[in-house]
C-alpha cells in the first residue's frame, strides 16, 4: 500500500473530458475563412521529375493555388535536415508528396487533385538496405553533404548512409577467444507504422505581424516550435505552437511533423488559416513510419555461463527520409544488447537510406527490435550450456553500483535492480511449472521469456521546467510543457501537485490545451522522459512555492519560516494544526487586519536539466547518455496451432523495478504495451512489392489486434526500488512496457515447437515456412491426425 | 494517374431512394451500370472513396418493403429480401437451427457494427472471392432472384460469380430475393474462417461444409465450398460424389482433399501466401470434414 | 447534385440539415452538428472512431450517407451524460482508466453503453465478441472490458 495520501493510488485521469465528448483534438480544429490543402504523391519510387502539369486542377472551381516543390527551397528534419518540403528534381518513394493543391473546401481540393498530372524520368531504386550499401547502388541523397546535422550525426556523402554510429569496449577478439560457445545469426524486422488512431493534421496561420501560429496533432511542442522556426528560418518568438489532446503518438508524432506545409502554404496565401489533413492512406504514405532492421549478432559466453563478447552489425532500413531514425541508431547501439554485463562489445551500426517511406523513432526507440535479436541470441547460448533460460540471464543480468555498462560507465548504485524483475517474471508466469497440455493434439504450448531496459536517450541538455500558481480558492493551475496524447503523464503530475500541497486531486488543473507562448518550456514529449524530467522540474516548483506558503505564513504567525508546516491545503505552526491559514487566504498574499498587504500572488516555478549526462565519444561510444533507466522483465505463454499456424498469448507476466505515481496510469501503459508488442511480433509489417508500392496503407490489411486476441491472463508487477532524484523515485515506463514482447513470444514459439522465427512478424504463412524448413516431421504429425 | 490521390470526401453522386420495388427497377432500367444498389454500403462506401467504383446514381434500396422481409416456409426454405441485414440473419432462430453454416458464416462476418448495416444480398453481390456468405449459401445449394423491368429469374448462386468482383448480373438487374431450399435432413453445418489475428478479418481461407447421413454411404451428402482460394467462391462439386463410396471415411477425406485441391489456384497477396493458403485447403478441409463426420470433436 | 433535406433526432433535438448526396453521417455529425465527438480514423469501416447509436443500434458513420439516415435517431456520447450529470458507463470508463487517448472512447462508450441497455449480464467472451468490431491503439482493451465490467456491476447492484 502507498504511504502516501495521493501518491501510489488509482486516482482518475485529469482528462475527464475525453469521456463525454468535451475533449478537443487537433483533428477537430477548423478556423473561421480556413483553405483546405490536400497533398499528390508520387506513383514513381525513385525518378526524375520532368514535368507538372497542374493547369487543369487550377480551373476546378474553389481551387485557390497549387503549389510544388519548385516554390519551397527550404529543409526539414530533427537531427540531419534531409526531408524536402514537397519532393524537388526527384521522387524518393512511392507516394512521396510532389504538389499541394489549396481549396476553399477539401471537396474541391481532391476533386483538382485528381487532375494533376506528372511526367516522370523513372530511375533505378532501391528497397534493401544491404542493396542500398553496394558500391554501385543508385544513391538517394545526391547533396547530403550540404545538408545541415547534428553534430553526432555522420552521414556518408556519395553513399546511402545516414549516419554510422560505433561502440567498443574491451576487446571482442580477445573475448571470443576465451568463449566455450558462440551464437552467430542474423535477425530482420520490417517496416511497421506507430498506428495511431487520430492521424496527422494541422491547421496553420500567419498573423499581419509575422505570426505564426499552428494547430497540431503532435507530441511535443516545444520540438515543433523550434523545428519549425529553424528551418523555415523564422525567429523562436513568431511561432506559437497550439498542443491539444493528441490522438496516439507512439514516436510517430515525436519532432516536427507536417507542421512546415500548413504554415508555408498560409504564408503563400497572405495568411490565411489552411487545414491540412491526412486520412488513413494518407498517413501511411506521407508519415514517417518506423525502421526496417537488419541484426547481425555474434555472441560469446564461457562454461560457467557468462556472457564474455558481443559483436553486432546493425542495420536500419531508414526510407526515403531518416528522421528520429539517426537517432534510434544511436539508441540501438549504445544499449548494445539486453541489461546484461559483457566484457568485451564491438558495435557498428548504419541507418542507411532506401527507397521506401520515410521512417522516424517509434516506442521505444529500437529497443523493442534489438531485444528481438539479442533475447533470442541469450536463449540460443542458454541451450548450447544446456542451462535455464532464466538462470542464465540471472547470472549475467547488471548489477548496480558494480556493472560497467556498454557505454563504459558504473551503473549508478541507485539504478534499480534488473535481477529481481527477471526473478520475478519468472516466478509470475510460473516458469518451473509444467504446461497444461491442450486437448487438441496440434496445438502446443511454450514459454519464453525476456529482460529489457531503457532510458530516455536525448542531448545531455534536454531540459524541462515547470510553474504552479495558486488561485485565490485555493485551487492550483498547473503549467507543462508536455504532450497529452493519452500516455497520462499530466495525470500523475497533478497528483503529485496534491500530494505536496495536501489539495485534492481535482483541485489542480492542467489546461488541455498548451501553447508554446503559455506554457514553459520542456525539451520534447518522448523517451518515457516525462514523468521523471516534468517532474523533477515541478518538484522544484512546488518547493518553491511552498517555500512561499512558509514565508507569508511566518510572517502571519510571528514564527521562522522552517516552523510552518503545509498539510492539507492549509499552513499552520508545527503542532498547532488548529490555528492555520487555508492556501486560499494567502494565494494572493495576505492582507492583516489594518489592510496591509504582503508578498503578492503565489507562484512557483522550477527547472531541471539531467544531472551526470555526457556527450558520447564518437570512436567508443564512452560517456553518460542516460539520467535513468527502468529495468524489467516479461514472460509469456504462447499456444502454437498447427493447425492454422496461428499463435496465441495466453498469459502474460512482467515486472518493472520502478515505483509507480498511479498503478490505474501505469497498467494503462502495461496493457497497451502488451498488446501492441504483440502485434508487432505476430502481425504486423508494412508491405511493399517490388515497385515499392505500399500494399496495405489501411487498418484492413495493416492487422491490429483486438479485443479479442488479448491474452487471458496477465500479471503485472512493480517492485518499487526508486531512483534517489526521480519524483517519489519514479522512472519512465510507457515505451518499456513494449519492450520485451516479440523476443518473448519468440522464445515461447520455440519453446512450444522447437521451431525458430528470426523475422517478425511471426505470421502464420512465415511459420509455416520455417517449420517446413526447420521442422517438417510437425506438419507429418499432424497430417496423419486429420488424413490417417 | 500519374499522381496518387487518396480521397477523404466522396466524389459526387445522385441519390435516389425508391419507395417501390416498382419505381427502384425503373431507375435500374433508365440508368444501367451508372446507377449502383446501395444496400449497407459497407462496400460500396468504401468503393466510392477510394474510386474503384464510379456510380453517377445511387439507388438505396433500404426503402423498399418489398425487399425486407425474411421469411421461413417449413419444406420449401429461406426466402431473404434484398434489404435484409446480416444482423437479421444472425438473430433468426430458424437460420441458426436449420441453416447452421450460413449462421455459422454471417456471424463470423465483418463485426457486429457492421453487421446491422450489412446485407447478405450485398455480399454477394459484391462478388467478393473473400466473401463469408457465398461459400455457406454455395453448399446449401441457394438461388439468387435477379429482377429488372423485363422480368425475373432465378440463378443458382454457382452460376452467379464470373470473376474477381464479377457476376452474371446484367446492368439493369438486381438482386431482388435470396432463396435457399431445405437443407438436407439432421444435416450438419460449420464454416471455418482463417484470418490473420483471431476476429474481424477478411478471409485468408474460408471453408464452407455441409453434411446429412455421414454414417450411411449411399444417403451421405457431404458438400465443401470455399472463400478466398481462387477468382470467385468456389463450390468442390466432385466431393458430393466421393462421398457417395462406401469406403472408410478416413479414404474418403483424403480423396476429397486431393479433389479441392485440383479445383483451387490460391494466390499469394497481403493477407497470406499461396503455400500457406494450400495448406489451409488441405489441412483445414481434413479438420472441418473430421468434425462435420463425427470422426473428431 | 441536388440538395436533400433531412432530419435527424440527434442526442433528443430534431435537426434538419441540407446535405449533397455525397455526404456522410460522419461529415454531418461533426462538421454540421458539430458533434466532435465522432472521429474519423480510417473511414473504411475498420476502426469505429466514428461510431454512433443510429436508432439504438451501433453503426459506424464513416459509412452510412447523410441521406441514408434521414428520419434516424442519432446517440453521440455527448447525448449520454455530462460531468455533472455522467452516464453509468462514462462514470466507469472514468474509474476503470477505460481510455488514454481518447480518440477511441466515444465508440466503445457507445458500445459499452448499448451493451448495459440490451445485454446487462453479458459475459466477458460476449463482451469482447462485440468489441472486437472497433480499434483502441492505446489501452490493450483490458480497462475497456473491465470498465464495461464495472457498470454492469453497479447497474446489477442498482437494481
Ligand atoms: C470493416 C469491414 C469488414 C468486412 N469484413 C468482411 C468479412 O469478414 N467477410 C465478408 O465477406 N465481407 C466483409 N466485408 C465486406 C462487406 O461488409 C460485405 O460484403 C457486406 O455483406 C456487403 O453488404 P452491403 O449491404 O453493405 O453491400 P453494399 O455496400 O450496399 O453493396 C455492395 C455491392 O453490391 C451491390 N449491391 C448491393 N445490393 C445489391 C442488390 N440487391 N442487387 C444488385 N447489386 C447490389 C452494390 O451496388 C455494391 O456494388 C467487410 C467490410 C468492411 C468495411
Ligand atoms: S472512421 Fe469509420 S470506422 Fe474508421
Ligand atoms: S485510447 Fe487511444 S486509441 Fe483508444
Amino acid at each position: 500500500m502507498s504511504p502516501y495520501k495521493y501518491v501510489g493510488k488509482p486516482i482518475p485521469r485529469a482528462d475527464v473530458d475525453k469521456v463525454f465528448g468535451d475533449a478537443i483534438f487537433s483533428f477537430d480544429v477548423t478556423l473561421p475563412g480556413m483553405l483546405y490543402a490536400k497533398l499528390v504523391g508520387a506513383t514513381q519510387a525513385h525518378a526524375k521529375i520532368k514535368h507538372i502539369d497542374y493547369s487543369k486542377a487550377l480551373q476546378v472551381p474553389g481551387v485557390v493555388a497549387v503549389f510544388t516543390g519548385a516554390e519551397f527551397p527550404q529543409k526539414i528534419g530533427i537531427y540531419a535536415a534531409d526531408r524536402d518540403v514537397l519532393a524537388r528534381e526527384k521522387v524518393l518513394y512511392y507516394g512521396h508528396p510532389i504538389a499541394a493543391v489549396v481549396a476553399e473546401s477539401l471537396e474541391a481540393a481532391e476533386n483538382a487533385a485528381e487532375l494533376i498530372e506528372v511526367e516522370y524520368e523513372p530511375l533505378p531504386a532501391v528497397f534493401d538496405v544491404k542493396d542500398a550499401l553496394k558500391p554501385d547502388a543508385p544513391i538517394l541523397h545526391e547533396r547530403l553533404a550540404e545538408y545541415k546535422h547534428a553534430s553526432f550525426i555522420y552521414p556518408e556523402p556519395g553513399t546511402n548512409i545516414a549516419t554510422r554510429v560505433k561502440l567498443r569496449k574491451g576487446d571482442v577478439e580477445e573475448g571470443f577467444a576465451k568463449a566455450d560457445v558462440i551464437v552467430e545469426d542474423t535477425y530482420r524486422e520490417p517496416l511497421v507504422s506507430q498506428a495511431y488512431l487520430e492521424n496527422w493534421v494541422g491547421v496553420a496561420r500567419v498573423k499581419s505581424d509575422g505570426t505564426v501560429e499552428i494547430w497540431s496533432s503532435h507530441q511535443s511542442p516545444f520540438a515543433v516550435r523550434e523545428l519549425l522556426a529553424a528551418s523555415l528560418g523564422l525567429p523562436i518568438g513568431k511561432v506559437i505552437v497550439y498542443h491539444l489532446y493528441t490522438g496516439g503518438g507512439f514516436g510517430g508524432k515525436a519532432g516536427i511533423l507536417l507542421e512546415h506545409i500548413p504554415v508555408l502554404l498560409s504564408m503563400k496565401l497572405g495568411g490565411r488559416p489552411v487545414r491540412l489533413e491526412l486520412n488513413r492512406e494518407e498517413n501511411f504514405h506521407y508519415m514517417a513510419q518506423r525502421a526496417g532492421y537488419i541484426f547481425e549478432m555474434k555472441t560469446a559466453a564461457t562454461k560457467d555461463g557468462k556472457l564474455i563478447a558481443h559483436q553486432g552489425r546493425y542495420l536500419l532500413d531508414a526510407g526515403a527520409y531518416a528522421d528520429y531514425t539517426v537517432n534510434v541508431a544511436r539508441s540501438v547501439t549504445f544499449m548494445a544488447f539486453g541489461p546484461y554485463e559483457i566484457p568485451n562489445i564491438h558495435i557498428d551500426t548504419c541507418a542507411v537510406y532506401t527507397n521506401k517511406v520515410p521512417t522516424t523513432a517509434f516506442r521505444g526507440f529500437g529497443l523493442m527490435e534489438l531485444f528481438f535479436a539479442s533475447e533470442q541470441q541469450i536463449d540460443q547460448l542458454a541451450e548450447k550450456l544446456g542451462m535455464d533460460p532464466v538462470e542464465f540471464r540471472l547470472k549475467n543480468a547488471l548489477i548496480p553500483g558494480k556493472s560497467i555498462t556498454p557505454t563504459q560507465r558504473r551503473l549508478r548504485e541507485d539504478a534499480g535492480a534488473p535481477a529481481d524483475t527477471i526473478r520475478r517474471t519468472a516466478e509470475l508466469i510460473g516458469w518451473d511449472k509444467p504446461l497444461e497440455k491442450p486437448k487438441e493434439p496440434w496445438k502446443r504450448r511454450g514459454r519464453g521469456i525476456a529482460a529489457f531496459w531503457k532510458g530516455p536517450v536525448q542531448p545531455s541538455s534536454a531540459a524541462a521546467s515547470a510553474v504552479v500558481k495558486l488561485n485565490e480558492d485555493g485551487s492550483v493551475d498547473l503549467l507543462v510543457g508536455t504532450g497529452e496524447m493519452g500516455q497520462g503523464t499530466v495525470s500523475a503530475l497533478r497528483q503529485i501537485v496534491a500530494e505536496e500541497l495536501g489539495i485534492e486531486p481535482e483541485k489542480v488543473r492542467v489546461s488541455p490545451i498548451r501553447s508554446t507562448n503559455l506554457v514553459p518550456y520542456t525539451w520534447q514529449t518522448v523517451g518515457s522522459r516525462g514523468l521523471y524530467s516534468d517532474g523533477q522540474a515541478l518538484m522544484r516548483a512546488l518547493e518553491d512555492l511552498k517555500s512561499q506558503i512558509r514565508k507569508v505564513a511566518a510572517q502571519i504567525f510571528k514564527v521562522f519560516e522552517d516552523e510552518i508546516e503545509i498539510k492539507d491545503g492549509k499552513a499552520y505552526v508545527k503542532g498547532k494544526p488548529w490555528d492555520s491559514v487555508t492556501l486560499a487566504e494567502i494565494a494572493l498574499g495576505y492582507m492583516f487586519p489594518d489592510g496591509e498587504t504582503i508578498h503578492g500572488p503565489l507562484i512557483g516555478r522550477g527547472s531541471h536539466v539531467p544531472v551526470q549526462t555526457t556527450f558520447l565519444d564518437p570512436e567508443t561510444g564512452a560517456g553518460e547518455p542516460k539520467p535513468f533507466i527502468t529495468f524489467g522483465a516479461g514472460a509469456v505463454e504462447v499456444e502454437v496451432d498447427l493447425l492454422n499456424m496461428q499463435v496465441k498469448v495466453i498469459r502474460a507476466a512482467t515486472v518493472y523495478d520502478t515505483p509507480v505515481i498511479n498503478p490505474g496510469l501505469a497498467y494503462g501503459q502495461v496493457y497497451g504495451g502488451l498488446v501492441m508488442g504483440m502485434g508487432l511480433a505476430l502481425t504486423e509489417q508494412l508491405v511493399f512489392d517490388d515497385h515499392g508500392r505500399l500494399l496495405n496503407p489501411n487498418l484492413t490489411d495493416y492487422k491490429v489486434f483486438r479485443a479479442g486476441d488479448i491474452p487471458k491472463e496477465i500479471k503485472a508487477e512493480f517492485l518499487g526500488v526508486g531512483q534517489r532524484n526521480a519524483p517519489y523515485g519514479a522512472k519512465g515506463i510507457g515505451e518499456l512496457t513494449m519492450l520485451a514482447w516479440p523476443a518473448a513470444i519468440i522464445n515461447a514459439i520455440y519453446d512450444a515447437i522447437g521451431v525458430r522465427v528470426k523475422e517478425t512478424p511471426a505470421t502464420p504463412d512465415k511459420l509455416l515456412k520455417e517449420i517446413r524448413e526447420q521442422k517438417p516431421e510437425l506438419l507429418e504429425e499432424v497430417r496423419k491426425q486429420l488424413l490417417g | 494517374m500519374s499522381v496518387l490521390v487518396f480521397r477523404t470526401t466522396l466524389p459526387r453522386f445522385e441519390y435516389l431512394r425508391p419507395k417501390s420495388l416498382g419505381e427502384a427497377l425503373e431507375l435500374k432500367a433508365k440508368y444501367g451500370g451508372d446507377a449502383m444498389i446501395l444496400a449497407g454500403g459497407t462496400d460500396l462506401l468504401v468503393d466510392i472513396r477510394m474510386r474503384a467504383k464510379k456510380p453517377k446514381y445511387v439507388i438505396d434500396i433500404k426503402g423498399v418493403k418489398e425487399l425486407s422481409e425474411l421469411k421461413y416456409v417449413e419444406g420449401r426454405g429461406l426466402e431473404i429480401g434484398s434489404a435484409v441485414t446480416l444482423s437479421e440473419i444472425e438473430r433468426s432462430k430458424v437460420v441458426k437451427e436449420k441453416f447452421h453454416v450460413l449462421w455459422d458464416a454471417v456471424r463470423q462476418l465483418a463485426d457486429f457494427p457492421l453487421r446491422t448495416r450489412a446485407t447478405l444480398a450485398g455480399n454477394i453481390a459484391n462478388a467478393s472471392p473473400a466473401s463469408d456468405s457465398a461459400p455457406a449459401l454455395l453448399v446449401l445449394g441457394a438461388e439468387v432472384e435477379l429482377s429488372s423491368t423485363r422480368g425475373t429469374r432465378k440463378l443458382p448462386i454457382k452460376k452467379f460469380f464470373k470473376w474477381v468482383k464479377q457476376t452474371y448480373m446484367e446492368p439493369d438487374e438486381m438482386i431482388t430475393r435470396i432463396f435457399v431450399p431445405e437443407p438436407p435432413r439432421d444435416s450438419k453445418g460449420m464454416y471455418l474462417k482463417f484470418t490473420r489475428i483471431s476476429v474481424e478479418d477478411l478471409s485468408v481461407v474460408g471453408i464452407a461444409g455441409l453434411a446429412a447421413n455421414p454414417k450411411e454411404p449411399e444417403k451421405r451428402i457431404v458438400r465443401l465450398a470455399y472463400a478466398s482460394v481462387a477468382p470467385t467462391p468456389v463450390l468442390v462439386e466432385e466431393v458430393e460424389e466421393i462421398f457417395k463410396h462406401d469406403k472408410p471415411v478416413k479414404e474418403l477425406i483424403r480423396e476429397a482433399v486431393e479433389a479441392v485441391k485440383k479445383k483451387t489456384s490460391p494466390i499469394t497477396d497481403v493477407r497470406g501466401t499461396a503455400e500457406y493458403r494450400r495448406h489451409l485447403i488441405e489441412f483445414g478441409t481434413a479438420y472441418l470434414l473430421n468434425r462435420l463426420l463425427e470422426v473428431i470433436e | 447534385m441536388k440538395k436533400i433535406s433531412i432530419t435527424l433526432t440527434v442526442n433528443g433535438q430534431k435537426k434538419t440539415v441540407e446535405v449533397t448526396p455525397n455526404e456522410r453521417l460522419i461529415d454531418v455529425l461533426r462538421y454540421r452538428l458539430d458533434l466532435r465527438s465522432v472521429k474519423a480514423g480510417c473511414l473504411k469501416g475498420e476502426c469505429g472512431s466514428c461510431l454512433v447509436l443510429m436508432n439504438g443500434k451501433p453503426v459506424k458513420s464513416c459509412l452510412i450517407l447523410a441521406a441514408e439516415a434521414d428520419g434516424s435517431e442519432i446517440t453521440t456520447v455527448e447525448g449520454l451524460g455530462s460531468l455533472n450529470k455522467p452516464a453509468l458507463i462514462q462514470k466507469a470508463f472514468i474509474e476503470a482508466f477505460g481510455y488514454q487517448c481518447g480518440f477511441c472512447t466515444s465508440g466503445f462508450i457507445l458500445l459499452g453503453h448499448w451493451i448495459l441497455e440490451n445485454m446487462p449480464d453479458a459475459s466477458e467472451e460476449e463482451i469482447k465478441e462485440i468489441l472486437n468490431g472497433i480499434l483502441c491503439r492505446c489501452t490493450g482493451y483490458k480497462q475497456i472490458i473491465e470498465a464495461i465490467k464495472l457498470a454492469q456491476k453497479w447497474k446489477r447492484e442498482r437494481k
